[in-house]
């Protein structure tokens, strides 16, 4: 993927305030309310007709509320939208649809038990309500295959690849006439040739007419696609719609981060919002390889289940003071990879040494007690417990290793848990407070602070940095490599390759359950993507 | 054998009424434990308002209003009030068993079982022996099937299944699930006083306190059983009903020699086993979603 | 401390609005609803001696909730009180039974035993089904509740029916009174001992042990408590058994205590006033020894009612009911959404 590449050579220019032809989408003063969080205060957007406008920022930013508000899916408490010239009112799903809005999620609007046809049907507008089996799968064939989406219609969502799963979703949303094409992260789940897949479609849908919002956080995706860029942060409009060729990566790279937290973050910028081709990995300090490997997986199989494929024949080795990265598109293994690692799933053959000694049928406390720790997927659902108390869920760890009829003194726990927090930045009032009130990045800080503690030797961190803004993810990754400076052996998998070419020593790449080949830096951009989907 | 299969149908036909109402409830996402309750406002309703005024149609269109008026209740609470869907479906049912007992006392001056003067209209003789049998229980397959087409066969059907399997889904395509949820909740109230009616009015003419003895719970684990499929749960609900049906039988044949009350709670007993193996059909110890938590993000 | 507070004005809050709806259903049913409030608050508080019964019937309720209370903050929505507090009774006869002529000394520890032993029992077939297999707990145990009733009629009309009796009643034969725990006014060294060591104890259990802690974070999330690496089998079982021995506790106290027999039938609504009381008291050891005392009063108030005041018992099972509606609502409709909605999904 070129920076700057194909463009179209037609002039396209800042949008001024009255447009010759009316904007697509055009939103006044646009405010929203979350409780006490402002996510969104007065933006004020027009994006011009039948064109691929990009909507940046980085996590927290306001882009999938904004791209919420314009379909209709939240009703800011202030603030007029406009499509196609014509006023709609807020906050109606139906309405905005009726324009022509449709959004395509993040996490797919698709019920996981409906077949390919049901989900197209349930949001249809026209025709019969009432169908049988066989004309529904007719109903909606062409459809499907004019989008080129390969799905039997018979399948069902969750059965159905990532990719595949996409692919219905944009179906989905295009099953009434759409004018604007709203797209909240497309790109988070794809690999680099499923980007360049989407973008195919993209293109083509612009070129019949449709206009299209995408909204991104790196860098590099927007600059090869899109034909003019909008920039929020915090929740307000940067700049913006301004054309794609009329700024750069430096540019809107300061946009996006924003001047303060520029100085936490040196370093990391580029990684950080998905500016460059090729990332060199920092070396590899001397003093690993020797000493026996921290985690030594060989040829370990596990069984397909319904969270994932199986491994097969999977062999691993962290060292000490190693921090090793698996990619993979996802649903490929990575899952079941931590799974079987903490022993949420059972190892059909093969071992698994931590520390030279061999855990394969050791149960997780055990692991735990060894140095084993997990930083899970999910952080509200495997992470953390959203309505008990922080220190609660700080403690959980500490409270699991030893007896159950042990007697606590929880004043004790709620100053060490104090103590804790301080040391890793969270901003909190009490540690009396749920879990859920605290921020994405603050709670992912909390069980960083769980999680790595002295005794920890293996860290596994799955996705540690989904949905974090700039600065908690820069947060985590410097803690990161701390870990690795003090001996710990780390494995991380993520869906964000630049975050992954940042810190990693070693590169795995998943497939199917497999391990299918290893890198070492300095990275590149199109030998991983190619390898994530079996191309090479 | 006849007699078998008259007696399973007059046990059953309540039940099916009443699972389907669960059905649709477990549809639209909400764990419906009210229908114990609901179930004997239908029965009480219908036979105190024939008796008091003379006509079924009055008796039937009280129950059916007094049901929906506690579905709509019921949703009110679980959805607008977030309260917890499985304690407040035991109190709708507790409502429901004492607001019944209440009404009786009120009425009679005591908990007395009241007789009704006539109960539902019969097939008649030209069906034979089946003649007994009320026209609900006639009604009932197709019923059924008009359920079943609403719930597989129309886009209605799907966007409920949207709302109760991925809210956000159903939002996201503009259809209101908290909106999904009523109008499940209030037919299935329709179809509760349905099963009511028939209970209390098909082959009895009585009404007596706590005659339900279990059987909305019967027709919610019918439901769980049925994984909230139509004809899936329906079957489930017919199963019970053979045990049910079986174990008066065996009442009458056995007397003596076996314990009447472990005949009766052969039904109850049968729900666990098949609450136990829908369960493991479905994978093992996941965690069922045993606060039945609405979601609606 | 405020969200304390919050809570408990909460759970006031929506008592009364359960109580306002009955006032509604008593109107509607033909009675003067302020007659009705009068009159239970008579039976339960006002009237010479009413604390007296509120009391009695306050001890078991507690000790049965205390049990609900464990299981809830498992995680687990083991409705079976009922059930287990029936068989719980039923082993307790069945040991004053069989003993009968031993020490007291021996016997009345072991029909204690014998109690928890069976309520333990019955929580443990369901507890089973639900860790091992994922089998819903809230039918099971609502169906070994209706199972447990049945077996009750079956052996106070079998193996332990009194062969003095009219024939009509079906009870065991009285409890020697060497083996009483306490006489029929419920109030005994013995009963409220035994309720303060199990309030204190479960207190402990759930405020200052591992368990405790352990468990609650199980309740609320037991996928978080699983990544952990706590053992979600023995935690959930650990919680059932406790329920379902502390409602069989509670069962051989009132067979040994005031009921001095085990009647078929008796105290049907105990298992889910304890469970009304678990929740009313948000889930905590001190606030159910409150709450107790209220529902026992409206225990108390139903004996009175029918008999000095005319009016049907079945009006407190209604208040109960009512109240079971609304208490675990969470929000009121106008106050718009709850303050800290999270971003379900990551970003914005």
């Amino acid at each position: 993927m070129n920076t700057g590449g194909q463009r179209e050579a037609a002039v396209i220019e800042a949008i001024p305030s009255e447009a010759p032809s009316p904007s697509a989408l055009q939103c006044r003063d646009i405010s929203v309310q979350y409780g006490e969080v402002a996510a969104l205060v007065g933006v004020s957007l027009a994006f011009a007709p039948k064109l691929i406008h990009a909507v940046v920022g980085q996590n927290g930013a306001g882009k999938t509320t904004f791209a919420r508000v314009a379909a209709g899916l939240v009703k800011p408490v202030s603030g007029t939208l406009a499509i196609g010239g014509k006023e709609i009112p807020t906050g109606n799903v139906g309405l905005a649809r009726a324009a022509g809005v449709e959004l395509v999620h993040q996490n797919f609007a698709l019920p996981p038990s409906f077949t390919v046809a049901e989900a197209m049907e349930f949001g249809a507008e026209r025709g019969r309500p009432f169908f049988s089996r066989r004309g529904l799968e007719a109903r909606w064939k062409k459809h499907l295959e004019n989008l080129g989406v390969r799905a039997g219609l018979r399948d069902r969502i969750r059965d159905l690849p990532v990719e595949a799963q996409q692919g219905v979703e944009i179906a989905r949303a295009l099953v009434a006439d759409a004018k604007v094409l709203i797209l909240d992260e497309p790109t988070a789940v794809l690999s680099p040739s499923g980007i360049e897949t989407l973008f195919e479609r993209l293109k083509s849908l612009k070129a019949s007419g449709v206009t299209i919002i995408l909204i991104l956080h790196k860098i590099r995706e927007v600059l090869g696609i899109a034909d003019t860029v909008t920039v929020l942060r915090g929740g307000r409009l940067v700049e913006g719609p301004v054309a794609a060729r009329a700024t750069n990566a430096r540019r809107l790279s300061a946009s996006i981060i924003g001047a303060q937290a520029e100085q936490e973050i040196a370093g990391d910028e580029a990684a950080l919002v998905g500016a460059t081709d090729e990332i060199k990995a920092a070396p590899v300090p001397a003093a690993v390889s020797q000493a026996a490997p921290v985690l030594a997986m060989e040829r370990v199989f596990t069984r397909s289940d319904s969270e994932g494929p199986g491994l097969e024949e999977a062999s691993l080795s962290i060292g000490r003071g190693e921090i090793v990265g698996v990619a993979g598109v996802e649903g490929n293994g990575q899952r079941t990879l931590v799974r079987v690692l903490a022993n949420l799933v059972d190892a059909q053959s093969g071992r698994i040494l931590l520390g030279g000694e061999d855990i394969t049928k050791t149960p997780l406390s055990e692991r735990r007690a060894r140095g084993l720790r997990v930083i899970p997927f999910e952080r509200n659902s495997e992470g953390l417990s959203l309505s008990s108390a922080l220190w609660e869920n700080w403690s959980a760890r500490q409270l699991v290793l030893g007896s159950a009829l042990k007697l606590i003194n929880p004043a004790r726990y709620r100053k060490a848990c104090d103590a804790s927090l301080k040391e890793w930045d969270v901003r909190y009032h009490t540690t009396a407070q749920p879990a859920g009130s605290l921020s994405g990045g603050n709670a992912q800080k909390l069980i960083l602070a769980r999680e790595i503690d002295a005794d920890a030797s293996l860290i596994i961190a799955a996705q540690p940095t989904r949905g974090l803004d700039v600065g908690a993810t820069a947060f985590v990754w410097r803690a990161l490599r701390e870990a690795r400076a003090r001996g710990c052996a780390v494995l991380v998998i993520s869906s964000d390759l630049d975050e992954l070419f940042d810190i990693s020593d070693r590169l795995i790449v998943m497939l199917s359950g497999r391990i299918v080949v290893e890198f070492r830096p300095p990275y590149r951009l199109g030998e991983v993507g190619a390898a994530m989907t079996g191309a090479h | 054998m006849e007699e078998f299969v008259i007696a399973t149908l007059r046990y059953g036909t309540p039940l099916v009424y009443v699972t389907l109402a669960g059905v649709l409830a477990q549809r639209a996402g909400v764990w419906n434990l009210g229908l114990e309750g609901l179930m004997i406002i239908g029965c009480c309703a219908a036979v105190l308002g024939l008796v008091q005024t003379g006509s079924l149609l009055f008796g039937m269109a009280l129950a059916v209003a007094l049901c929906v008026i506690a579905s709509a209740l019921l949703w009110f609470v679980i959805e607008k009030l977030r309260a917890n869907p499985i304690i407040a479906g035991l109190g709708m049912t507790g409502l429901g068993l004492g607001g019944t007992d209440l009404a009786v006392q009120a009425i009679y001056g005591s908990q007395a079982t009241v007789n009704a003067p006539y109960g539902l209209p019969r097939l008649g003789t030209e069906f034979g022996d089946f003649g007994v049998l009320s026209v609900l229980v006639a009604a009932m397959p197709f019923v059924v099937f008009a359920f079943w087409a609403l719930l597989r066969r129309t886009r209605f059907g799907l966007q409920l299944a949207a709302s109760g399997e991925h809210p956000f889904a159903a939002r996201s395509v503009g259809v209101s699930p908290a909106r999904m949820r009523l109008i499940a909740l209030c037919v299935g109230g329709v179809l509760c006083a349905l099963g009511g009616a028939e209970l209390a009015l098909g082959s009895l003419t009585i009404f007596a306190y706590g005659m339900t003895a279990g059987r909305g719970f019967m027709a919610f684990s019918a439901v769980i059983f049925g994984a909230g499929h139509p004809i899936a749960s329906v079957a489930a609900s017919l199963f019970f009903a053979i045990v049910g049906a079986l174990g008066i039988r065996a009442q009458l044949v056995f007397g003596d020699r076996v314990p009447n009350d472990l005949l009766l709670a052969l039904p109850y007993i049968a729900t666990v086993i098949g609450i136990w193996i829908s369960a493991r059909l479905r994978g093992g110890a996941k965690a069922a979603s045993a606060f039945g938590e609405l979601r609606d993000y | 401390m405020t969200a304390r507070l919050f809570a408990v004005g909460r759970a006031i809050a929506f008592v009364i609005l359960a109580l306002a709806l009955c006032g509604v259903i008593f109107e509607f049913a033909g009675y003067s609803a302020p007659e009705m409030f009068q009159s239970i608050a008579d039976g339960a508080f006002l009237n010479p001696g009413a604390w007296q019964g509120s009391l009695r019937w306050a001890l078991p309720l507690f000790i049965t909730a205390t049990g609900v209370i464990i299981s809830f903050r498992s995680g687990y929505f083991n409705v079976g009180a009922q059930g287990q507090f029936y068989i719980g009774a039923i082993g307790t006869t069945f040991v004053v039974d069989f003993m009968n002529g031993y020490p007291a000394a021996l016997v009345i520890p072991l029909c204690f035993i014998a109690g928890i032993a069976g309520g333990a029992i019955w929580a443990l077939w369901p507890g089973l089904l639900r860790v091992r297999s994922g089998a819903d707990e809230v039918i099971t145990t609502l169906m070994g509740n209706f199972i447990a009733g049945l077996i009750l009629i079956y052996v106070t009309g079998g193996i332990l029916k009194d062969p003095s009796g009219t024939g009509q009643v079906m009870a065991s034969r009285p409890v020697a009174p060497a083996y009483r725990i306490s006489s029929e006014t419920g109030l005994s060294p013995t009963i409220v001992g035994a309720a303060i060591v199990v309030g204190v104890v479960m207190w402990i259990l759930v405020n200052r042990s591992a368990f405790g802690v352990l468990a609650g974070l199980a309740g609320r999330n037991p996928i978080m408590i699983v990544w952990q690496g706590a053992r979600m089998s023995r935690l959930g079982l650990a919680g059932f058994m406790l329920g379902g021995g502390l409602a069989g506790l509670a069962g051989a106290m009132e067979v040994l205590g005031p009921n001095g027999r085990l009647v078929s039938g008796f105290l049907p609504t105990l298992g889910f006033t304890a469970i009304l009381i678990a929740l009313v008291a948000g889930l905590s050891i001190s606030g159910a020894a409150i709450v107790s005392l209220f529902f026992g009063g409206l225990a108390s108030a139903s004996l009175y009612l029918p008999v000095l005041a005319g009016l049907p018992a079945a009006a407190i099972d209604i208040i109960n009911a009512a109240i079971a509606l609304f208490i675990t609502a969470r929000a009121a409709p106008g106050l718009g959404w709850l303050a800290a909605r999270r971003r379900a999904v990551g970003g914005a």
